[in-house]
């Protein structure tokens, strides 16, 4: 009976560390996934109701910052250079897609002179990028 | 010796075995994890060449347009909390409508187009600060679905 019942205590196995190597990890995925978004930081402007636009890998990120600089997924770009820059940025994309993230802060004026800058530079659409109200965001 | 092998197949029986649905939950974890900060949400708008002298996606008669301007709805500073001010007016097709009612009045004036032709044309001055225009666009497309936006030039 004794011998029975040690072999039974030994059949299940001991998932205890497996679960906590497996939720350290989660923890890292956790802290590193806001580093893992392209461009600068920008405060978003809250809306009630934004529609998906998709995962941002795979569009071209245009970002203007409070004080109205431009960048180009990552990079700052002067405003003469903007056009040459996006199209630069396109690659082998065969339908490039642009996104719009401009400070909430910022006067229309200057929103639309990027979004005129985007449409002449060959792109037909833009997606103005918003944070949903209540969701935490950057 | 029945009585011994009932007990054993109850002791067997007693507990469940999470180890597969843990398994699952937390892959699922880690996907959500990974995939949801990285998407993106926002408002797809279209704004027509001023070089090249480009059409109008619509005959001016049918065009519905939404104009915001300073004087009637006050944003030109970023709008406190999370909408509009509250006596903050638009004008559609010429008429003044209180912010609040837009949603509707978009959704009454399109809701019977085809999809295609589902089109706001949003005149905006430029002094308006941007957070304002979008929550107006939020306004305005929450009541169509598909709905599509050109911007076009504030008389």
């Amino acid at each position: 009976m004794r011998l029975g019942e040690s072999a039974k205590l030994q059949s299940a196995i001991n998932i205890t560390p497996l679960v906590d190597v497996v939720l350290v990890l989660l923890i890292i995925f956790m802290v590193m996934a806001p580093e893992m978004r392209k461009g600068p930081d920008v405060n978003l402007p809250n809306t009630v109701k934004p529609n998906e636009q998709g995962d941002e890998r795979g569009r071209i990120l245009v970002s203007i910052d409070d004080s109205g600089r431009l960048y180009i997924n990552d990079q700052q770009v002067a405003a003469e250079q903007f056009g040459d820059a996006l199209r630069a940025a396109v690659g082998t994309d065969t339908d490039p897609k642009v996104v719009l993230r401009a400070d909430a802060r910022l006067n229309f004026q200057q929103v639309k002179e990027t979004m005129i800058a985007i449409e002449e530079a060959g792109f037909s659409g833009v997606g103005l990028i918003a944070n949903r109200a209540g969701a935490p965001g950057q | 010796m029945q009585l011994n092998r009932g007990e054993l197949g109850s002791e067997l029986n007693s507990e469940i075995n999470i180890t597969p649905l843990v398994d699952v939950v937390l892959v699922l974890l880690i996907i959500f994890m990974v995939v949801v900060p990285l998407l993106m949400q926002g408002y797809n708008v279209d704004i027509p060449r001023a070089s090249a002298g480009a059409a109008p996606s619509q005959a001016i008669e049918t065009q519905l347009v939404l104009s915001i301007e300073p004087t009637a709805c006050s944003i030109l500073e970023p709008p406190a909390g999370d909408g509009l001010p509250a006596d903050c007016r638009v004008t559609l097709n010429d008429e003044k409508v209180p912010a609040t009612e837009l949603s509707a009045r978009v959704a009454q004036a399109l809701s019977d187009r085809p999809a295609e032709q589902r089109v706001l044309f949003l005149a905006a001055d430029d002094r308006l600060n941007y957070e304002g225009v979008l929550r107006v666009i939020d306004l305005a497309s929450s009541g169509v679905e598909d709905l599509k936006i050109e911007f076009v030039a504030a008389q």
